[in-house]
């Protein structure tokens, strides 16, 4: 879904795979112009799968999803009149973004600075793995080892096995909330008062470790370095689990004493709330395993859908673990009309993600598939008056 | 240093959790006014649990999660129960830009803060609602915090090992709250921008569970290309081996390391001593070690577990393979990138003294993000605020402290 609130706002998108392309894609769901520039070989997430069966050109589902509403062009940063292509795409935009190893574009005659110097109203965003200095900046990373390394793995997983890593590339989304709002922040900073742009440095690390002070903060405050539980969140004043039940796997979040009042009830077992076991936070903590010992059996022999109900009916955060399939038809997002149908040009229909934020000052249109390679060449270069001819010029020097 | 808002700007937080109160603080670190307001009988309660601790230990003073996401800002108490303390917190609301809340769907308007009413007063206000689900739909009353979010977003269904027959687990950090409260803090940044516009503000509605889902898109996009439910792949990767979390020696030395490619395999065989392996057939090339992974991950088990970690991880990276230790808490405040950028930034705050909370993310050269305040104590601000904002005299305000409409200690909910 797209809106116009930020249909003043162009955007040069030199980023590639996730963390940069979703940064950019919240604000092209914000209405902003957003020109994603690629070699001419394309953007490395075109390969990235998911893959249809059969189509292996072109891109995967993810970069569907991923650059939906922008406009793309293809330019070799190498070559000097590509370089000049790139100038004529910055003068007026305001923002540049990139997520190269640090160090990639100054190495091409395009230092931040001296582009900011070039084009004062430019705020250019750098997303990296490490950030832009420190002894480790140059160091090799992927997600496996970026959740290890960022402290989120340690705790999750069953004590007498190996740590369990969270999946897929979340902590890269993570990241890249960060770079859109850095971005929303230069453009305050340039329009509230400094009235120029700046170079802003977001480190894929650091946005790791900013999501975890359940860990860094708690631990020098109690000295107690929590460790795998199983099944468990933690062993802690509360029961956060995921629970086997008849049908599937729930989730039970119960930290309040009511809450525990509620499963008590839930359970048909009202004297435990006042068991001298459970009866305080505290004694729930001291008494973990006893607890989880009596609630276990009791979701086994029932469906996610009836604990949802019964459980939700009592006020428990208490909800049935859906899988992605089950995502797609549940009738929350259903009724709410979150996924939305895109017809991408090669991959045919797909049900995608729609915009979380919901603005009352625009209605929501429906999203632009993301481009092909070079889909937006002729109009966008156009614009900054390259002809026809020297397209095709452009074309078979491999500039573009 | 200027700051980007330089106090200009008046954020109201009346949310609790995570999710509502990090968009707050991360206002308060581009240079925002903000103000926490918080009900003595119900307080916020990541505070925790007036049960953990005697009374004169000050236990909801103590909750390390409360004060990292509340920091930086003024802190004032008010009873939402009494219509008292609602027109107090009206009349804050009448001056101040944005207003922040995750409240179950309907509890604004039945407090008479639905948006139409406050708009009325305040045409500039930007309001943002937060619930877990919507504020609207069959399912908007369902209880969410953070791990319930994660739950229904899809992600704890992807949660699990390899070889765990389907149970799943849950993520180590509540995902779904900051998720919820970045997505909330951009979505401010661009209503701000718009109002400079229009001048007028809007209402945001943020519902945290569809904050999430799009960070498992290629799981969902997978599901309609294959018509399967993508598995739990634990530590293991779609295509690459060895991809894995292996033991050194000693407890709990755990290292992650991922071979992308051939050089990086055979770099790693010699880096610890294992050649024979590297020119095993059964582990020749990438399809190979896929095809016997479990085989390849026993000998791997096996050759790690006499090394020590740090020496081994130093050990894989000098040949190019992707690797860190699987770090605890204090490992990671003691990672040497993390150091070499002085991430963590020490706070004191009352109560507790002073320790190291993660600082702002962005690096911004002229109006740098500050996360260093600390968090404010119960009722912390009540004089200044109501003084300083609304003009209330000493008289005023001791009053409203003997009603108990505004108060500085906890109290039992009237419930017990």
């Amino acid at each position: 879904m797209r809106y116009r609130a930020l249909n003043d706002v162009r955007v040069v998108d030199l980023t590639h795979f996730i963390a940069g392309p979703y940064a950019t894609k919240l604000l092209a769901d914000m209405g902003a112009d957003v020109i994603k520039v690629e070699p001419p070989w394309g953007d490395g997430g075109r390969k990235l799968g998911p893959h249809r069966a059969g189509v292996v050109e072109e891109r995967g589902g993810l970069f569907a999803f991923l650059n939906l509403n922008k406009r793309g062009v293809t330019i070799n940063l190498k070559h000097e009149r590509g370089r000049e292509l790139l100038a004529g795409l910055l003068d007026g935009a305001d923002l540049l973004i990139e997520n190269f190893a640090p160090g990639t574009i100054a190495a091409l005659g395009l230092a931040p600075d001296d582009l900011i110097a070039k084009f004062p109203k430019l705020s250019v965003i750098s997303i990296s793995n490490f950030g832009q200095d420190g002894v480790d900046r140059d160091g090799k990373l992927n997600d496996l080892v970026l959740f290890a390394r960022g402290g989120w793995t340690f705790p999750v997983g069953e004590p007498t096995r190996e740590p369990l890593t969270p999946p897929g590339s979340l902590a890269q989304y993570v990241a890249a909330l960060y770079g859109a709002v850095a971005a929303m922040q230069a453009l305050a900073a340039r329009d509230l008062g400094l009235g120029h742009g700046q170079h802003i440095d977001v480190s894929i690390l650091e946005a790791t470790v900013a999501t975890m002070i359940y860990e860094t903060v708690t631990f020098q405050y109690t000295g107690i370095l929590r460790s795998r539980a199983g099944k468990r969140f933690a062993v802690g004043p509360f029961l956060i689990v995921t629970l086997k039940c008849k049908d599937g796997y729930a989730g039970l979040h119960c930290v309040t004493d009511k809450q525990f009042e509620a499963l008590c009830d839930l359970m048909g077992r009202r004297e435990l709330a006042s068991d001298a076991r459970f009866n305080t936070a505290l004694n729930r903590m001291l008494n973990n395993d006893a607890l989880l010992e009596i609630v276990e059996p009791f979701f086994i022999g029932r469906e996610r859908k009836w604990l949802y109900r019964e459980g939700q009916r009592r006020a428990i955060p208490l909800v049935p673990i859906p899988s992605v399939a089950e995502l797609l038809e549940w009738e929350q997002t259903r009724a709410r009309n979150y996924f939305e149908t895109i017809d991408d040009p090669v991959l045919g229909k797909l049900r995608v993600p729609g915009t979380p934020l919901r603005l009352t000052s625009h209605h929501a249109e429906a999203s632009r598939p993301a481009p092909r390679l070079g889909e937006h060449n002729r109009e966008i270069f156009g614009a900054l008056g390259v002809g026809d001819v020297e397209i095709e010029t452009l074309k078979k020097a491999g500039t573009i | 240093m200027n700051s980007i808002f330089g106090g200009k700007l008046r954020v109201l937080d009346i949310s609790m959790g995570w999710a509502g109160p990090l968009v707050g603080q991360m206002f308060a670190e581009m240079g925002a006014e903000a103000i926490k307001v918080e009900d003595t009988h119900h307080f916020d309660w990541w505070r925790g649990s007036l049960s953990m601790a005697p009374p004169e230990m000050q236990p909801i003073e103590r909750a390390a999660v409360f004060n990292t996401a509340n920091r930086g800002k003024r802190g004032v108490t008010l009873d939402l129960a009494s219509a008292r303390g609602i027109e107090i917190l009206k009349r804050l609301i009448e001056v101040s830009d944005i207003l922040v809340e995750n409240f179950s769907p309907g509890v604004m308007d039945r407090l008479g803060l639905g948006y139409d009413s406050l708009r009325a007063i305040n045409p500039r206000l930007i309001m943002i609602s937060m619930p877990s689900f919507g504020s609207d739909g069959p399912e908007c009353n369902a209880r969410g915090y953070g791990n319930t979010v994660e739950a229904m977003a899809g992600v704890t269904g992807l949660t699990g090992y390899h070889d765990g027959n389907g149970q799943h687990y849950t993520l180590s950090n509540a995902l779904g709250d900051p998720v919820g409260g970045l997505h909330g803090v951009f979505a401010l940044m661009v209503a701000l921008r718009e109002r400079e516009r229009t001048g007028r503000g809007q209402l945001i509605e943020l519902a945290q569970v569809e904050s999430l889902i799009p960070f498992v898109a290629d799981a969902i996009v997978d599901f309609q290309f294959t018509g399967k439910v993508p598995p739990a792949r634990g530590n293991r990767h779609r295509e690459h081996a060895p991809h894995g979390i292996y033991r050194c020696a000693g407890e709990h030395n755990w290292i992650a390391l991922a071979c992308e490619t051939d050089d990086q395999w055979r770099g790693l065989a010699r880096a610890i001593e294992i050649e024979r392996l590297a020119d095993d057939k059964r582990f020749a090339d990438a399809s190979a070690r896929k095809t016997n992974e479990d085989e390849l991950d026993a000998e791997l088990s096996r050759a790690f577990c006499s090394i020590n970690a740090d020496d081994c991880v130093a050990r894989l990276r000098d040949a190019g393979v992707i690797a860190a230790p699987v770090n605890s808490a204090p490992a990671v405040m003691a990672d040497p990138q993390i150091q070499s950028r002085d991430y963590f930034v020490a706070i004191e705050r009352a109560v507790v003294g002073t320790h190291l909370y993660p600082g702002a993310v962005a690096r911004i050269p002229d109006t740098p993000l500050r996360a260093d305040e600390p968090a404010p104590l119960l009722g912390e601000h009540n004089r200044q605020i109501l003084s300083e904002l609304l003009g209330m005299s000493d008289d005023d305000i001791a009053e409203l402290e003997r009603s108990g409409i505004i108060g500085s200690s906890p109290r039992e909910s009237r419930m017990a």
